[in-house]
């Protein structure tokens, strides 16, 4: 009897446990669902990325606030890393995830992200005259199948950029250039190695000559065999062959290599610490974006000129370009105050606010000519200015970006790390290959 | 003990209940989800996912680097933790913190100690580095050089998968009767005579459960690859699950990473059969 009375008690809790979590899971959702519902017109949710508490997340924060202040509606957002955004976004997307309004995409993902239907057109939210007010590259970038799916928050451009007070330890003049004539990457590397034997000759402060802010990243290595003539992939996007087994690819990358061997550039390193180590002024010379000086974490001096060349190819200089878009998911239940959101970050004072704090490259004509107008305009922005303009390079276009990046990523890393070059190549075109078959 | 009649025949059917649920939620559906995923790459059936995939030379560098791998880490794992699991299983005063040393790692999540180790293989502030440093060697690329990142992925796995596996083995050691140990002591027979002729047999159900969930859990295996490696470098720790989480999350391309997986599913499967067979054969 009591068995009986105990194994029915049993049976009831578990019964009554396994419903209620159920319930209480379904509650939970409704709960959330109507509060998205009813809330949507005072809140939406961003996804965008991080780069710890002193960097992107302040100035989000702030961005955050002023749009609160002039519209009532409130953003939250989710903060991911470089790495994590793109799978964050990918798994959100084929989730069909109501959670998220607005996303920073990369312009290289606009094509993938449409063509896939993870953002929603925005030709109802921006007017004509409203689209003519970014530059062309920086509008038709965000452009896919004839309809705009993205706005360009701001573009980038590459300049040199060096560490005054290690310079002046080393006894050495900070170099100058004009765009007519520029430093050499060669030269660039011998400044590195002179500074590196005065500062480090027994490498026990773990300085660096000189290196990229994003190594083995196709952004901005893939410079260096276009500084040289080279293309980044066939016109049909499709394929790698005839494009990097060239001479401007094998010529540069062999380079590149030699500079890692010889001690000047970092191995070992990600690429976040790669840009990390410039930071702590533990780097010389070092090839980054417009926000490096921003982004300091000592009080070093940093200065800046333009993009070297490779000797013999002056008149190929070529810099990576391109930044992030701001886009509307396409499951999004407040599209309208999502769409606000995107001018204000784009076209309005928050774009302002943005570029004033992050000091990045326009991508809005007015503000391009005002910098170049502007006799008393900050020279590292006149020099980005002129880059955007003049040596802007732009990425693959390819819908197979995602399979680009991550195989030529991972053939620069291969050839950082000492691998053949001819044979990292070979393996890189080959990989792309098997991704691609499926479309042709 | 005579059979146990229960009253309420549906008694242990409702208490198994919930767990049943659970696995067919989260276990049973999305497996056949993905299959039928893997066989639908345009949204028709076919086995154009699988031909393209065969014809894929990264998907056949992935199998044979997981092969690979695996053929070294499951022995690797299984002895040591044998080992193990004889040492803190003596009567000394003591003992219990030993295994709880040993186990300690276990301790820490897969992801945390992948950062752990990470810090100390690193190239140019790694401390195994410094040591190495202090007898003349010169430092090594243990994550960046094809020679030794693999060692280096099965050493992250080994050190945290010893001491889980330890345990079961420790479990499979207590259940062996000390009379028995008593009786070879007595016959004279010595350390090497006791172990292979009296524990090993005794525990053969406890090394074949750990060696089919071992294998499992490392064919599975993708944090420390993800982390540390990225399946570098050039594709040396690219494994199978890190080649599938690259289809789904940056190629978007749901149906091959579905076919990769289903692959994994039906490599597992087959060895776990195999091992079956041997053991069971052995057994007759």
């Amino acid at each position: 009897m009591k068995k009986r009375i105990l194994s029915t008690i049993l049976s009831a809790v578990l019964l009554i446990s396994v419903i209620l979590t159920g319930c209480g899971n379904k509650s939970a959702g409704e709960v959330t669902k109507e509060n998205r519902d009813e809330s949507s017109v005072d809140t939406i949710r961003w996804i965008t990325m991080s780069s710890g508490e002193e960097g992107k997340e302040t100035k989000s924060e702030k961005l955050m606030e002023e749009f609160e202040k002039e519209t009532g509606i409130k953003v939250e957002a989710e903060y991911y890393s470089f790495s994590d955004l793109f799978d964050v976004i990918e798994t959100k997307s084929v989730a069909k995830s109501t959670d998220y309004d607005v996303m920073l995409i990369d312009v290289t993902y606009v094509s993938k992200y449409a063509e896939n239907g993870y953002i929603t057109p925005l030709d109802d939210y921006f007017t004509d005259d409203e689209k003519a007010e970014f530059d062309n590259a920086s509008y038709t970038a965000g452009v896919w199948d004839d309809q705009m799916f993205a706005a360009s928050r701001n573009t980038s451009t590459q300049l040199l950029f060096f560490n005054q007070k290690l310079l002046d330890e080393a006894g050495m003049e900070a170099p100058t250039s004009t765009p007519e004539d520029r430093l050499t990457y060669e030269e660039v590397a011998e400044l590195g190695r002179q500074a590196l034997e005065k500062l480090d000759p027994d490498g026990s402060r773990g300085l660096i000559g000189f290196d990229f802010q994003q190594a083995s990243r196709v952004y901005q290595m893939n410079m260096l065999p276009n500084s040289m003539g080279g293309k980044n992939i066939n016109d049909d996007g499709l394929s790698l062959d005839g494009v990097i087994n060239t001479e401007p690819w094998e010529k540069s990358m062999t380079w590149y290599q030699s500079l890692v061997n010889d001690g000047i550039a970092s191995k070992g390193y990600s690429t976040e610490e790669v840009e990390a180590q410039f930071q702590s002024g533990n780097m010389v010379f070092m090839i980054g974006g417009t926000w490096t000086p921003s982004n300091m974490a000592v009080d070093d001096e940093v200065g800046c000129t333009y993009a070297p060349c490779f000797e013999g190819y002056e008149d190929t200089v070529a810099t990576g370009t391109g930044s992030w878009y701001v886009g509307i998911s396409s499951q999004s239940k407040s599209k309208e105050n999502a769409a606000k959101f995107v001018k204000f970050l784009t076209l309005g004072s928050g774009n302002d606010l943005w570029l004033e704090m992050n000091e990045d490259v326009p991508s809005r004509n007015e503000k391009l000519q005002e910098i170049i107008d502007n006799p008393e305009a900050d020279e590292m922005l006149k020099m980005a200015a002129y880059e955007a303009k003049n040596t802007a390079f732009p990425r693959a276009s390819t819908p197979l970006f995602g399979e680009y990046s991550s195989i030529l990523d991972q053939m620069w890393e291969d050839v950082r790390n000492g691998a053949d070059v001819n044979k990292s190549i070979d393996s890189a075109i080959k990989q792309f290959d098997s991704a691609a078959a499926a479309y042709k | 003990m005579g059979e146990i009649r229960l009253k309420n025949k549906w008694l242990p059917y409702i208490l198994v209940a919930p767990m049943l649920i659970l696995i067919c939620v989260f276990k049973i559906y999305p497996i056949i989800d993905s299959v039928i995923v893997s066989f639908r790459p345009a949204g028709e059936w076919s086995f154009a996912g699988y031909i393209n995939l065969f014809k894929d030379s990264t998907f056949w560098n992935s199998f044979w680097v997981t092969m690979k791998i695996n053929l070294v880490m499951i022995p690797v794992q299984v002895i040591i933790a044998f080992i193990m699991a004889l040492i803190v299983n003596v009567n000394i005063k003591g003992i219990k913190l030993f295994r709880t040393l040993f186990y300690l790692p276990f301790c820490i999540s897969l992801t945390i100690s992948t950062l752990i180790w990470e810090t100390m293989l690193n190239l140019n502030s790694g401390v195994v580095n410094s040591i190495l440093g202090v007898f003349g060697i010169e430092a090594q690329g243990f994550l960046i050089d094809t020679k030794w990142a693999w060692l280096a992925v099965i050493l992250i796995a080994s050190w945290r998968g010893c001491a889980y596996w330890m345990m079961f083995f420790l479990a499979g050691l207590k259940n062996i009767d000390t009379a028995i140990y008593e009786s070879a002591k007595i016959d004279g027979a010595g350390f090497l005579k006791t172990l292979f002729g009296i524990t090993i047999p005794l525990i053969k159900n406890t090394t074949f459960f750990v060696l089919i969930a071992n294998t499992t859990a490392n064919f599975l295996l993708f944090a420390p690859i993800q982390m540390a490696t990225e399946g570098g470098p050039q594709g040396s720790t690219n494994v199978l699950m890190y080649e599938a989480y690259k289809s789904a999350f940056r190629y978007s391309n749901q149906p091959r990473a579905a076919a990769i997986t289903t692959i994994l599913l039906v490599i597992i499967m087959s060895i776990t059969i195999v091992q079956n067979q041997v053991i069971n054969k052995k057994e007759r």
